[in-house]
């Protein structure tokens, strides 16, 4: 291992003196308490490269960092040495309007991408409302979709291109620029959600889609979580002009059912049309209009929310959500948010016996055949238990793709799957 | 004849019957829908996976390499076989084993005929997104190993992103799930790899397919032009509005030219091209972007434009286009389809390109294609008998494929890289990048055994296939379509 003020010389040599630094004592770099020797800030994909080159060279563990937002995710790195963060590289590369793509570098936060798009009235279809300073790199790195995935699709769906830094330092391209391409292996897809594992994402190309002429949206309060699902399942069957449909329930809250919110967009007509038909199915699901505020939903896209010590994910068929959450919610009244098209719920406890809400969560989700990821709790609980539960069926492939990857287990070591 | 060891080691685990080795039953096997050939040792039909993986371990101990086989009408080489290898066809892994209605998927084995999913959804108004050309044939496990696209994957996307999960027998003869039947599950995105990695990784045995509503209403409109230029730059006004059309496909002259003798599709025998726009959801919103992209067209100075509203009129409308392959079959004994991508925006300028690189071979060309993704289908025409010929049309297709690249494009929007293009796979991907590719390959233990020789430029070739590049001939019936 070298030394901290070896290794600050040595990088600074790569990016200028400004860009290498030890940590400022601000835990703004801290991943589970942990903090690195140095954070490293490149100004280009070389810089990337060449910091990477380095860090295979003296074994530095590196984790890339783009807004922090997910520092939380995985489980406990296995070391720590150098933070990589990627907030310099911040440029949108390429965005024809007319070709409906986009290509910008990995630092950009995605509102500032979101921004920039609108300007042509377009968007790239992330999740409703990342935090603030949430990067795309990191968007892709943790695989956080949202709400609006049945309708949009997911980061796997619309990304179609990347450039890819890896552990020793190449810089490479995956996929392309044009929307249909099969040329060999879609590495996009295993770098989304690998939580910087198996290479260092610079650059990303993304399908975008029009803003719609018309959005609204619409919020009901439904007493059961049967009702609720079975309202948004014939929603969706109707095709109607839904962005997203979203299922919420607060702890101060429960005793007054659930919050079904409704995104619509499309065409006037449509959201006009989209309406009046939710009205007329509301009453048979004994709902009734509500106000949208303070709602879970906005409660979970909040920056003090991340003040809460635990949140799950959880990833359960459609049809058994309503009797899933149900569950969950006796597990000591959670924050819960779910959207019934693809059955995805997230459930939030405070301070709490998070060692036996996990237990217990993941009874429930086995009994549903669901699966459990721990989003976040605190790195007590990280050192008993795999946030990601037991490893999947092909973990053995797994194990040897980061292998190939990184043999030198540089990259993030521990936080993945498995403990890769 | 005396029968090798692997065939008597195949014959006692999957049975006598379904073990092919006499060179009568061989030659069945030796191609796809492309020209190039290559004679297996034996070709084995298993009932399950567990038949697979008996079949990939017998292989295995042999040093046979492996190539799985559906319907056999992929349009890169991906089915054909290594000489000497063991094709495992997947023809009697036929079922469909569940069909989850209120959950939107359906579990399948891979010899299930891509439309017979559709077909089995009908009661449910549900259907199977992806519909490549050869959607009546072609097989599903074809499909995941090809990432197979069609006509409405502007819309919907390809096979990759219907797929939510794959049971595969890896080339240790292993059997193992990826993904699975939630939005999410842990770890790499394994699925993801698998499907588009033309037979090179796994042998895919069930696959989890998502199924989609039927949308509530459908209008089609076909628009025609003058010139081939007033439609493709009709194409880029209707991507630059913003709309997304289920389908917005193109045919030029020479294709209608083909078409009309035979379907009868009423085009004007002067007419330079025409697009087939198809909009889809609910009806409100359909008929609105029918209308813009209408007045698009009219602006781009379409001389007519023919609207279907039921399904016998859409069906006319789309008679022209379904039967053109087929009968472009007819104007010459031998057609080089191509497949290449462009950004949209570059559509009227590599056209021209195309066409212009046609008249240079000295080749006549058909295109019909996929304009909305950017995805080009030239058809070249020509004759195989002739001396020099097929070299020339490969080498006409290098140049085309240069053209899609130089724009920015990718040589493959749907068909795959196969034998066919595998040389070309280093114009859009540096060594590095390629050799990150092939560390996949290490990791799933499957370089030499499944499929070798394909996708990758730098592969040791198998035997003779590999030797004798030759141009690819759709083989496909009167009815099919790229």
């Amino acid at each position: 291992m070298v030394a901290q003020v070896t290794m600050l010389d040595d990088l600074r040599t790569i990016v200028g003196d400004k860009h290498a630094r030890p940590p400022d004592g601000s835990q703004r770099l801290a991943v589970d308490g942990m903090n690195p020797q140095a954070v490293v800030e490149p100004g280009s994909y070389e810089e990337v490269g060449a910091v990477m080159r380095y860090a295979d060279e003296a074994r530095l563990a590196v984790i890339p960092l783009g807004g922090g937002t997910q520092r939380h995710t995985g489980n406990l790195p296995a070391r720590y040495e150098l933070a990589l963060s990627l907030s310099r590289l911040d440029q949108i590369i390429e965005h024809e309007p007319a070709d409906l793509t986009v290509t910008c570098q990995s630092g950009i936060s995605v509102q500032e991408l979101q921004r920039r798009l609108r300007l042509n009235g377009q968007r790239v279809p992330f999740d409703l409302s990342p935090r603030q300073q949430a990067s795309v790199g990191g968007v892709l790195a943790t695989n956080t979709n949202g709400p609006s995935r049945a309708a949009s699709g997911a980061l796997r769906d619309f990304t179609i291109g990347m450039r890819v830094v890896t552990a020793d330092g190449r810089i490479t391209r995956a996929g392309g620029k044009v929307v249909k391409n099969v040329a060999g292996y879609d590495l996009c897809k295993l770098y989304i959600g690998s939580l910087g594992t198996l290479g260092v994402i610079v650059e990303a190309t993304f399908k975008v889609m029009p803003i719609a002429a018309c959005e609204r949206s619409v919020t009901l309060r439904v007493p059961g979580a049967w009702d609720a699902c079975a309202l948004a399942t014939e929603l969706y069957r109707r095709g109607l002009a839904l962005s997203h449909v979203q299922l919420s329930s607060t702890r101060n809250d429960r005793d007054n059912g659930w919050l079904l919110e409704i995104g619509l967009a499309g065409s006037d007509g449509a959201v006009e049309r989209s309406e009046n038909e939710i009205a007329s199915l509301a009453p048979g699901a004994n709902a009734r209009p509500a106000s949208a505020g303070g709602s879970a939903t906005e409660r979970f896209s909040s920056e003090d929310f991340d003040g809460s010590s635990l949140l799950c994910r959880f990833s359960v068929l459609p049809t058994r959500l309503a009797a899933f959450i149900g569950e969950v919610q006796r597990l000591e009244t959670p924050d819960i948010v779910a959207a019934p098209a693809t059955g995805v719920v997230r459930a939030a406890w405070p301070e709490t016996d998070e060692a036996m809400i996990v237990e217990r969560g993941r009874e429930i989700a086995a009994s549903h055949s669901a699966t459990c990821v721990v989003e976040r709790c605190s790195p007590e609980l990280k050192q008993r238990v795999d946030v990601f539960g037991e490893p999947p069926p092909a973990f053995e492939l797994m194990h040897r793709v980061k292998q190939q990857f990184d043999p030198k287990g540089i990259l993030s070591p521990g936080r993945f799957v498995g403990r890769l | 004849m005396k029968r090798s060891s692997l065939i008597r080691d195949l014959e006692a685990a999957i049975g006598r019957r379904w073990v092919l080795s006499a060179p009568e039953d061989l030659l069945v096997y030796e191609y796809d829908a492309t020209i190039d050939r290559g004679l297996p040792e034996a070709v084995v039909l298993p009932e399950d996976a567990e038949g697979v993986a008996k079949a990939v371990r017998i292989a295995r101990k042999h040093g046979a390499p492996v190539t799985a086989r559906g319907a056999g009408t992929g349009l890169s080489g991906g089915a054909i076989p290594c000489e000497g290898g063991v094709v495992i066809v997947t023809t009697r892994m036929n079922r469909i084993l569940e069909l989850d209605p209120e959950n939107r998927i359906a579990v399948v084995e891979p010899g299930v005929i891509n439309l017979d999913i559709s077909h089995a959804a009908v009661p449910y108004r549900l259907y199977y997104a992806p519909d490549p050309s050869s959607q009546k044939a072609c097989s599903i496990g074809g499909n995941v190993a090809e990432n197979a696209g069609g006509p409405h994957c502007l819309r919907y996307g390809t096979t990759t992103n219907h797929v939510l999960g794959l049971e595969i027998v890896t080339a240790d003869g292993d059997v193992v799930w990826l993904g699975g039947k939630t939005a999410d599950t842990p770890g790499y995105d394994l699925t993801g790899i698998v499907v588009g990695s033309e037979g090179t990784l796994a042998i895919v045995t069930k696959v989890i397919v998502r199924l989609l509503h039927k949308p509530e209403a459908t209008i089609t409109l076909l628009a025609i032009f003058d010139a081939v230029t007033q439609a493709s730059r009709a194409v880029s006004a209707i991507i630059g509005k913003g709309m997304l059309p289920a389908a917005l496909e193109m045919m030029d002259k020479n294709t209608m030219e083909a078409v009309e003798p035979f379907v009868h599709a009423g085009y004007p025998p002067d007419a330079g091209a025409v697009l087939l726009i198809e909009v889809e959801g609910l009806k409100e919103d359909t008929q609105e972007q029918a209308d813009l992209a209408a007045s698009i067209c009219r602006d781009l100075n379409a001389r007519e434009i023919r609207i279907g509203l039921s399904q016998e009129d859409r069906d006319k409308l789309w008679a022209g286009r379904k039967g053109a392959l087929g009968a472009l079959g007819r104007l010459a004994p031998s057609y080089y389809i191509l497949d290449g991508v462009i950004p949209r925006t570059l559509l009227p300028t590599v056209l021209d390109g195309v066409y212009e690189a046609c008249e240079r071979f000295g080749f006549r060309v058909a295109n019909v294609f996929h304009a909305g993704d950017g995805n080009l289908h030239p058809n070249v025409m020509f004759d195989e008998r002739v001396p020099g010929a097929t070299q020339k049309v490969l080498d006409l297709g290098e140049a085309i494929m240069r053209l899609c690249v130089d724009a920015g494009g990718s040589i493959t929007g749907e068909h795959g890289v196969g034998y066919e293009k595998r040389n070309y796979m280093s114009w859009i991907f540096s060594e590095d990048d390629l050799e990150v590719m092939s560390r996949l390959k290490a990791a799933f233990r499957a370089s030499e055994s499944f499929n070798p020789g394909k996708v990758f430029p730098t592969s040791k070739g198998c035997g003779e296939v590999s030797s004798r590049m030759r141009a690819a001939i759709a083989r496909v019936g009167a009815d099919a379509y790229v």
